[in-house]
């Protein structure tokens, strides 16, 4: 091998061509291979509501949806999500003016305030109602804990989960 | 368990009377952009050819760095420069500092590293990922001085100086007596002693600290980041980089979370703006988790405590005797600050008149202090009640009793306290009645004893009280000093006021852009309030520094109300210049209009009237339509001074008025303790607060739990540990424990309004006072909760070990 | 905290990686999950020139059982245990476990092979192998090994397999009918480390007493232990609380764990006792109500 056809390998190595399905449209993209998909996500694709709180999967910040399940994006190479699915808040609703029902309910219940574990916190709602796990608040808190939120104390988002659950004709919780 | 909430006294979801908008459960006018992702945080702006910096951390507590070789980082492709305490040196002032000037502090640091992750390199290049790889590459040779961990230690003759310059490790002393403590101790006929130790903890932001500095055109140069307090910052930052201050523009970007920590958090713009200067081109440092939670701006207060509170036989408090050793860290930025929150409330909502504080402020080989949530005035509050609880038991009184007793009563309102600084008003007994009517105590006690007996669970009820100081003066930053250097008596906030062309409104705030607070929904209400406008259709911005009028931001619970000062201010204004110009074009007296949702009208016949657009039209095009003399366009602004300051007597046998809007809290918790474990769990948690006219009930709810779920984390969980080596051991959130939502409770919320005489509408910061009185209701109930085993909380964090070992010790001497 | 520059390699087929494996040796880690390496490549804590990503790999996802053994591949996602009902039925104990590891966002992409791996003795997977007497398979250049748990697991954050070598399954004994199961865990926050953590294995017959005792214990030594002293001490005895408390502090003389921020050594023995004790109980209890069946 050349020194040329050296480097040119060794460049392959560090990048890949990627296609994948990102709230509902087909990418394609080149990445090196390091790249967290987090990074990969708010970088290359624009999607700075995917924040960066720890970056060692603990604060779930990141937390995005894929193949319809939470998983923490700083925690996976962007690689990794070729031929998969992924979600984030701006799926649900990117217009300010239009907000989808589970934002909606947050707002309503103010179940936010500085707004960074909140895309996160949208996302991991939505799934919950999807699964149809948390009934009761206590349930809902066991199943928001995994996304750390500074702010609310938390009572507001819970309360925004069952608003959310309500609105979307999910029983009521914790009746 | 089902949450409620509690109405709201005088505002249960509706506005307070007389208010069409203050006081109503409105949506946040800043959550839309939020939920859709778009906060347009630090790290969320793009800019063409933008570089990106990452630090090298210090491995080691305390050495002199022998040699730096950047030669292999600056190497690697995509490097662009590395930057050393050496560059720091040559080229800048250093940082700003309300400390003593012979602790000086770079960005970087110059010489000598003093703590385990102070900053010793930084490399700049085009990705993050890079500029890491040359981090990396760095080979740093430190010799190593001798470690000083310890507080006491520091101050022993021979301990190493961690600043030559200083000469010892004592950075600052000053004992405060006010009345007579020992005569009060004299008369007491019980007095109740504690040793105390407050452990670090951080405000631990979601989204870290984080600048952008990019050099614009005219060499002006360029500053985008999260930390709050520009009008303090950006004139000293101009000095420390050595350039005139009218070069240096400062542009507030929303922040995700401060809670104290981004409180004139100025290292991170000093030398974001220090890394584009030398290399002439934009520059990006974001911290990441592990550069916040190791050297963030400052960790928060770390102090021990000799207290004494003497008291009579019938529980009347004659005097409070403070002794504390204040664990500073390595550096002094923000001087004694902390201690003066503290002395706002000194006596807390006590009546009693003497007392003595006697502050030493030692300088360890441990990150530096600063702000969080409460400012040092949380853990004055959870000494204070640690000993009134001790007193209670003592004397066999309840704690809402003795508590009760001791407090200033409604009608003593304006209350001056020891010290010199003055509570506005309050109703203290109303607090605890509408706590106490929330919960069902006697019930609790009741089946306590009950679960005790029949199922040999341990159940506790914790009950305490916290003031909440809002609305500093900057009088406080300087009264520690006999010979101030900078004796600053300002802290105003601005807003302006523009109604465009087309009738629609314009609002520019002064400040930090959106810290988590809701400034936008504050402000706006206000307007609302004023012009009858929906608040959701007002745009907000805020202003660089280029542009900003005097402001001071967020900080010390002051925001609510001084925003309101100023929009008001400006709305004032405002509206006299649409009247004057109605009265011109309608032909009437300006005393005979009124403005009324979004018209001027004329008393009484409101058929007779002008909207804002077309009196905005005027304004703007037609010149010769408007009074006489007056200027075209509309927009009007307002700087609002502090409402009631005074200042401190030369001698400082009297501290001034420095914190004078005073709300109040009282929590009720009942805990269950597992003693074989140590884990605790709530079973009820009351909380009542007074902060005034209340601008937003589910908001301050908000700021309640937020702040309630804070204190919990200090008080069970949170911790910035080193060890005895000076190791740092709380580098990750493996280690460094936010409660999740498993750990808080849900949180029963009342509201009490006591509006203050001296703001507009009434309002009172409610900011912190969530998390300036968990500390004590937990460390309350849990020692209730396990009396038998004489459990008595004197060190947080309390950890489940600390509470297994109390039990297991005590199960031995039986 | 961006991961440092390696190779990246995503094998199709197990013989592929095994390939990979052999020729990097010690050069290369294996991404699965990602749960544990990637906060440490994020940190720099691991720099390896060479990362197998197996997740490609569909020979490592399937959950088998061939009679009394349930095979579950090393890329099965921790989540699918919860919900699997082969899993719920067969072998509870890691149902009852596996809901303590990290979150449900952890869970979702954390694998049976990298935990096991991972080797953490405070992790909740290494102490339900050593409970249940699983068998970890490794496959290399050579071939396929069978290595007991409790031989795999044989230092602070290692295991046994050689460096050419990978997890490529976990064989848990099915449990028996009637058998009841518990995991008793203690951390500072649910989703944290286990302080100190119990998985029992009971069996009791017609007079209440024990009639088979499997006691693992996790995060109080270098390795997940089994407390043979407290399951001989209990086996033929009672179900009662005393006996048991008193059996269960025989675990405390295996506690080797020193002091760090979270917990003293003193207190891991006194909670590793707590947790035995209540887990044994529970299985005691659950083995009353049918176990499983």
């Amino acid at each position: 091998m050349t020194a040329t056809e050296h480097r040119a390998a060794a460049a392959d190595a560090a990048n890949r061509t990627i296609t994948l399905r990102v709230n509902g449209r087909e990418v394609s993209r080149t990445v090196e291979t390091r790249t967290t998909l987090a990074d990969f996500l708010r970088d290359d694709l624009d999607l700075v509501s995917v924040h960066l709180g720890c970056e060692h999967g603990v604060c779930g910040c990141c937390t995005i949806l894929l193949d319809g399940e939470s998983v923490r994006s700083c925690l996976m190479l962007a690689v990794q999500a070729r031929g998969h699915e992924i979600e984030t808040v701006e799926s649900l609703s990117a217009d300010q003016n239009a907000l989808h029902p589970i934002q909606e309910a947050f707002a309503e219940e103010q179940g936010l305030q500085c707004g960074f574990c909140t895309p996160a916190m949208v996302l991991r709602c939505k799934e919950i109602i999807e699964d149809g796990k948390a009934r009761t608040d206590d349930e809902v808190r066991h199943e928001i804990s995994g996304i750390l939120c500074r702010c609310t104390g938390y009572q507001n988002i819970v309360n925004a989960v069952q608003n959310a659950s309500r609105k979307l004709g999910g029983k009521e919780a914790g009746a | 368990m089902t949450t409620t909430q509690d109405p709201v006294v005088g505002s249960s979801g509706k506005p307070a009377a007389g208010y069409k908008y203050i006081g109503a459960d409105r949506k946040r006018v800043e959550d839309p952009r939020l939920l859709v992702g778009r906060g347009g945080y630090i790290a969320d702006m793009k800019m063409q050819g933008l570089l990106h910096a990452a630090i090298l951390r210090s491995p080691v507590p305390h050495a002199r760095i022998d040699s730096i070789d950047t030669s292999s980082a600056e190497r690697i492709p995509g490097v662009v420069a590395v930057l050393t305490g050496e560059d720091c040196k040559a080229h800048m002032n250093p940082c700003m500092n309300f400390g003593p000037p012979t602790i000086a502090q770079y960005p970087i640091a110059v010489d000598k590293v003093r703590y385990v992750g102070e900053a010793v390199a930084v490399v700049v290049a085009e990705s993050r990922y890079i500029a890491e790889d040359g981090v990396d590459a760095l080979d740093v040779e430190f010799s190593d001085l001798p470690l000083v961990s310890d507080p006491k230690a520091a101050l022993e003759p021979g301990a190493a100086p961690l600043h030559d310059e200083h000469g010892s490790n004592l950075a600052y002393e000053r004992t405060f007596e006010f009345g007579d403590i020992a005569a009060a101790m004299e008369e007491a006929d019980l007095v109740v002693s504690d040793t105390l130790h407050w452990g670090r903890s951080a405000g631990m932001p979601m989204e870290t600290s984080g600048a952008i500095a990019r050099p614009g055109n005219n060499g002006v140069l360029e500053v985008y980041c999260n930390s709050l307090n520009f009008s303090y910052l950006q004139f000293l930052v101009a000095g420390a980089l050595r350039i005139p201050s009218n070069k240096l523009k400062m542009q507030p970007v929303a922040a995700g979370g401060s809670f104290g920590s981004k409180f004139t958090a100025h290292k991170v713009p000093t030398l974001t703006a220090f890394l584009a200067l030398r290399t002439g081109r934009p520059v990006s440092y974001i911290e990441d988790r592990l550069d916040h939670l190791m050297n963030s701006d400052h960790h928060a207060s770390d102090r021990y405590y000799e207290a004494r509170m003497g008291l009579t036989a019938d529980g009347m408090i004659t005097g409070l005797d403070i002794d504390v050793l204040d664990d500073y860290g390595a550096y002094l930025q923000f001087g004694t600050g902390t201690h003066g929150n503290a002395l706002s409330q000194l006596t807390g909502p006590y009546r009693f008149r003497n007392a003595r504080y006697s502050l030493r402020a030692a300088l360890t080989n441990k990150c530096q202090q600063g702000a969080y949530r409460g400012f040092g005035s949380e853990v004055h509050n959870w000494v204070l009640e640690r000993l009134v609880d001790q007193a209670a038991k003592k004397l066999g009184l309840a704690p809402e009793d003795i508590r009760r007793r001791n407090f200033i009563l409604p009608e003593e309102f304006p209350y001056k306290i020891p010290g010199g600084n003055l509570y506005d008003s309050g109703n203290y007994p109303a607090v605890l009645d509408k706590a106490l009517g929330m919960i069902d105590l006697e019930h609790w006690r009741k089946e306590k004893a009950r679960l005790r007996e029949e199922e040999g669970r341990y159940i506790g009820i914790g009950l305490a009280t916290t003031q909440e100081r809002s609305v500093f003066s900057s009088t406080e930053f300087w009264f520690w000093s006999d010979e101030p250097a900078f004796p600053i008596t300002s802290s105003p906030e601005s807003a302006t006021i523009t109604i465009d062309p087309a009738g629609a409104f314009q609002l520019q705030l002064h400040c930090q852009a959106m810290w988590g607070n809701s400034p936008e929904t504050v402000a706006t209400t206000v307007l609302a309030e004023e012009f009858g406008v929906e608040p959701d259709t007002v745009n907000v911005s805020y202003a660089d520094t280029s542009r900003a009028l005097p402001g001071t931001g967020p900080g010390g619970s002051r925001f609510t109300v001084m925003v309101a000062g100023a929009v008001r201010g400006a709305s004032r204004k405002l509206k006299k210049k649409l009247i004057d110009i109605a009265a011109h074009s309608l032909e009437v007296s300006a005393d005979d209009l009124e403005l009324v949702d979004g018209r001027v009208q004329v008393v009484g016949a409101p058929e007779r009237s002008l909207g804002i657009p077309e009196l905005a039209g005027s304004a703007y095009f037609f010149a010769l339509s408007l009074p006489p003399g007056m200027a075209s366009g509309l927009e009007e602004s307002h700087t609002y001074d502090h409402p009631y300051t005074t200042l401190p007597a030369a001698d400082r046998s009297d501290l001034g008025v420095f914190y004078p809007i005073m709300g109040h809290a009282c929590h009720i918790a009942v805990m269950e303790v597992d003693p074989d474990t140590g884990q605790t769990s709530f079973l009820d948690y009351v909380a009542v607060h007074d902060a005034g006219t209340v601008v937003n009930p589910k908001s301050l709810g908000g700021h309640v739990t937020g702040g309630a779920a804070q204190g919990l984390g200090s008080t069970l969980y949170e911790e910035l540990a080193y060890d005895a080596e000076g190791q740092f051991k709380s580098s990750t959130f493996l280690d460094y424990l936010i409660p999740t939502a498993n750990e808080v409770p849900p949180f029963r919320i009342g509201h009490v309004e006591t509006p203050s005489p001296y703001t507009e509408f009434g309002i009172k910061g409610g900011g912190e006072g969530g998390r300036m009185v968990t500390p004590s209701v937990v460390s309350s109930a849990i020692d209730d909760a396990l009396a038998e085993y004489g459990m008595h909380i004197q060190q947080l964090p309390v950890k489940p070990a600390d509470i297994v070992e109390t039990v297991q010790n005590a199960r031995v001497d039986e | 905290m961006k991961p440092p520059r390696f190779q990246y390699r995503d094998p199709d087929t197990l013989a592929d990686a095994v390939a990979l494996k052999a020729r990097h040796r010690s050069d290369a880690l294996i991404l699965a999950g990602g749960q544990s390496l990637m906060p440490m490549l994020n940190m720099r804590l691991a720099a390896p020139a060479v990362v197998i990503d197996i997740n490609g790999v569909t020979d490592l996802q399937q959950i088998t059982r061939n009679g009394g053994v349930v095979e579950i591949g090393a890329c099965v996602r921790q989540s699918t245990l919860e919900t699997d009902p082969l899993i719920r039925e067969a072998v509870p104990l890691l149902a009852r476990a596996v809901p303590h590891i990290g979150h449900i966002e952890n869970r979702h992409r954390g694998t049976v092979g990298g935990s096991l791996a991972h080797a953490d003795a405070s992790a909740e997977l290494p102490c339900t192998a050593v409970v249940s007497d699983a068998v970890v398979v490794v496959q290399g250049q050579n071939g396929r090994r069978e290595i007991p748990a409790s031989s795999f697991f044989d230092g602070f954050m290692t295991n046994a397999c050689a460096d050419d070598e990978l997890v490529v399954a976990v064989r848990y004994p099915v449990t028996p009918a009637g058998a009841g199961t518990a995991f008793v865990e203690v951390a500072r926050r649910a989703g944290d480390f286990a302080l100190a953590a119990a998985g029992v294995i009971a069996e009791v017959d017609g007079d209440g007493r024990f009639t088979r005792l499997a006691v693992g214990v996790a995060g109080v030594a270098s390795v997940p232990l089994r407390a043979t002293d407290v399951e001989q001490e209990l086996l033929g005895r009672p179900v009662d609380p005393a006996t048991i408390d008193a059996a269960a502090e025989r675990v405390e003389a295996a506690v080797t764990t020193g002091d760090d921020i979270h917990a003293t050594s003193a207190y891991r023995k006194h909670l590793a006792a707590t947790v035995v004790s209540r887990a044994v109980l529970a299985a005691a209890a659950d083995a009353r109500n049918g176990g499983n069946r």
